[in-house]
This record gives C-alpha cells, sequence and structure tokens, in this order.
C-alpha cells in the first residue's frame, strides 16, 4: 500500500497497514493495535491529544523528506516535550531490549568462533550508552529547563545517528563468518527502525526543540 | 548510505523540482536533495552530490559554478532553448515519462559502473591510518607517525569512511578489532 499523507480524515488502519513500524508511534500515543475504522481526528479527540500535531508527527515519521518546521514550531513546548519523553521511554523500554535481546540470541545460536557478532555487540552497547546518557539529560536537565523557560542549551549532537549508521554498515557490509539468518535479519530490523526514529527524533530536538528553547528564554 | 548515488535539484519551479525528486527517489537508487537558492548550492562541499539537475536560467546564470562540473550536470530544458555547451546532458521536460526515465538512467547507470568497478578494499596506506586511528591517535599524531602532511591524513580519513561506509571514531575502532588491525 503506497504511503501518502496523513490528514484529519485518515483512517488509522491504512497509516498501519502502509506502514507497520508507525504502531511504534501510535503506541506512544497510548494507541494500540485494533484501531477499528477510527480516523485521526476521531482518535485525537477521544485522547485529548491535539490532532493536528498528532498528524504532523506521524507524516514526520512516515516521509523521511517531510519536516514542516513552520507547522512544528507552531506547537506549544510542552507538546513537543511530552512527545520527546514518549519517545524516550519507548527506546528505554521497548526498542533498546528489543535489539539486545536479538543479539543474544543471534550470538547465541551462532558460530562460537565468530567475534565478530561479539565485537558489534560491544559496538551497540557502546551506542546504547550514549542514547541512555542523551535520555537521562533529556528528563533531568533539558526538558525541565524548557518547561521552566530556564537557560539550558543542549548542543545539535548527531553522534548517536552517525553509530546506529556505523552499525548497520557493520552488519549489511562487513558481516562475516558463520552466523544465524533469521536472527541476524530479526537484529538488522530492530536497528533499522530505531535508526529511522533516530532520525525523526533529532530532527525534532535540533530542528524545532533547541530554537524554541533558545526563544522562551531571550 | 554513502554508496547511493545523491543528487541536488535546483529549479525555480518548485513544482518541477518536487515531481523531478520524486520520480528519481522512485525508480533509482539515489538520494535527491533539493535545494532552493544558489547560495545553498554553492555552500555545500564540492563533492556532495554526484549529479546536479538545474534549470536553464540557473544554468546560465551560474556558468563559472557548473562549467567545472558539467559531466555531473544535468539542465533541463525545453529544445528551443539556446544550445547547451557540449559535455553537458540536457533533459527535455517534454518528453515523455518513459524517454524521460531512460535519459536519466543512462546519465545514472554510468556513475553506478564507474563505482562497481572500484574496489572497495582499503590501500596500504589507508590501514595504517585506520589502525592508528583505531590505537586513539588524532589527526596530528598520525600525520607525525607516518609522516604525512595533516591534509593527507584527512584525505584517507575520507577514503577510509567512504570505502567502509563507517563514520565514527568508535565504529572505525571496531571495524578495525573484527578485522584484526589491532
Amino acid at each position: 500500500m503506497r504511503k501518502r499523507l496523513v490528514m484529519h480524515d485518515t483512517k488509522l488502519s491504512d497509516i498501519v497497514l502502509a506502514d507497520p513500524t508507525t504502531v511504534t508511534v501510535l503506541n506512544r500515543f497510548g494507541i494500540t493495535l485494533g484501531v477499528g475504522d477510527m480516523t485521526v481526528k476521531r482518535m485525537a479527540d477521544d485522547r485529548g491529544l491535539d490532532a493536528e500535531f498528532f498528524a504532523t508527527i506521524l507524516n514526520t515519521y512516515i516521509h523521511e523528506d517531510y519536516f514542516p518546521e513552520r507547522i512544528l514550531a507552531t506547537f506549544d513546548a510542552a507538546t513537543i516535550v511530552n512527545y520527546l519523553s514518549q519517545t524516550n521511554g519507548y527506546y528505554e523500554q521497548f526498542q533498546l531490549p528489543n535489539i539486545e535481546r536479538h543479539f543474544q540470541l543471534l550470538i547465541g545460536k551462532s558460530d562460537p568462533q565468530n567475534s565478530n557478532l561479539g565485537l558489534m555487540l560491544k559496538f551497540f552497547h557502546e551506542v546504547k550508552q550514549e542514547l541512555l546518557a542523551r535520555i537521562d539529560d533529556d528528563r533531568h536537565r533539558w526538558f525541565p529547563a524548557i518547561l521552566a523557560r530556564e537557560q539550558g542549551t543542549q548542543p545539535a549532537d548527531d553522534s548517536i545517528e552517525d553509530k546506529i549508521n556505523d552499525l548497520l554498515s557493520m552488519f549489511v557490509i562487513h558481516l562475516k563468518g558463520d552466523y544465524d539468518h533469521n536472527l541476524a535479519l530479526a537484529v538488522l530490523m530492530a536497528v533499522v527502525s530505531l535508526k529511522k526514529d533516530i532520525t525523526q527524533n533529532n530532527r525534532i530536538r535540533n530542528r524545532i526543540l533547541r530554537l524554541l528553547s533558545q526563544t522562551l528564554h531571550s | 548510505m554513502s554508496s547511493r548515488t545523491h543528487i541536488a535539484i535546483l529549479m525555480h519551479d518548485t513544482l518541477a523540482a518536487q515531481g523531478l525528486k520524486s520520480i528519481v527517489e522512485n525508480q533509482f537508487a539515489a538520494t535527491v536533495h533539493v535545494v532552493e537558492t544558489e547560495e545553498q548550492l554553492m555552500a555545500q562541499p564540492a563533492d556532495w552530490a554526484d549529479f546536479i539537475v538545474t534549470d536553464a536560467a540557473h544554468f546560465v546564470s551560474q556558468l563559472p559554478y557548473f562549467l567545472p562540473r558539467q559531466a555531473r550536470t544535468i539542465v533541463v530544458a525545453a529544445h528551443q532553448a539556446a544550445p547547451a555547451p557540449a559535455g553537458v546532458t540536457v533533459i527535455n521536460p517534454h518528453d515523455d515519462l518513459d524517454s524521460l526515465l531512460t535519459q536519466l538512467g543512462r546519465c545514472l547507470r554510468t556513475d553506478a559502473a564507474a563505482q562497481a568497478t572500484a574496489t572497495p578494499a582499503l590501500s596500504q596506506r589507508e590501514t595504517e591510518v585506520l589502525r592508528l586511528i583505531a590505537s586513539g591517535k588524532i589527526n596530528k599524531e598520525i600525520a607525525g607517525e607516518l609522516h604525512i602532511s595533516l591534509n593527507t591524513v584527512l584525505t584517507h580519513r575520507k577514503n577510509i569512511t567512504s570505502k567502509l561506509d563507517i563514520k565514527s571514531v568508535s565504529g572505525l575502532t571496531f571495524y578495525a578489532m573484527m578485522n584484526g588491525l589491532v
């Protein structure tokens, strides 16, 4: 099914069928599978969400080249901070443990002589620690400062995104030796999903929230 | 990933630029960047895009920029427009879609074929530089140790990153470990 721009009258089922990874975004708004024939507007109204924000977030997630800076800049900082907090929670509770679990299974089911996988897991642990440190800083310093309209800048940083790309290259280009192909694919898909999410998250952080936080205390 | 072809589009007609972007991304393994102004295009590093697609007006107004890049410039212009310099590919927006795709494919295939024949293996010097990166040396130290200039180190690093598609220092370090270089 072709990915189209999400509008207020778009059915959630059509969005998920066109791109099943959007379930991860819906989860952050408290929406789970079994969406019936609910539209974006109706679901937003039912859950007290801003329908325009909900649709915009879905669009920026689905369409890599769609980033309506002017529209996003019109939402208040608390709405954006709340969404990014939910996103951080999703990384901590689901995406990072999911990758790690599949990685451990992959190593357990692959040739014990294949040290490459162990090294790639170590590299993943480094990425994970960096991401968790950023989440901790968001939670305890940057986000509270924005909500309190205090000075609390955050430099633009794409190193996590770069490292996730590097991990993908290691899998796709440089993986050697004997390994369980199904589990390698499972790890790869989980990392691809995290990469897509981090890319969207970084665009919102670097191009919207940083500017908003500077404006709030200027 | 850096192995994809990168195409920059600079056109006055936003609808045409976005339409072209959509066609190219749907049909070819390419990443397309639409830039809005000549200044934006020129602010990018020299090797940022493998191809630049532009219209006749931009091409003519920035000849000093486009001429040195004519082998990788594609001008979108109707045939009645002034003839382009030899070596510049011109596509006619009034052609049918199949014909446009064939012309674009011919340009892009030429570049992809050239890339495919290049070996992804690191040269001996690049391997030495990678080993030193992985052992924690900074560029200045690498230059001193190998008796080469800082610029040469930067060139080697760029080539390593491009060949391996690994950008971060820790990614390169783990790659070196995976391949027994450290």
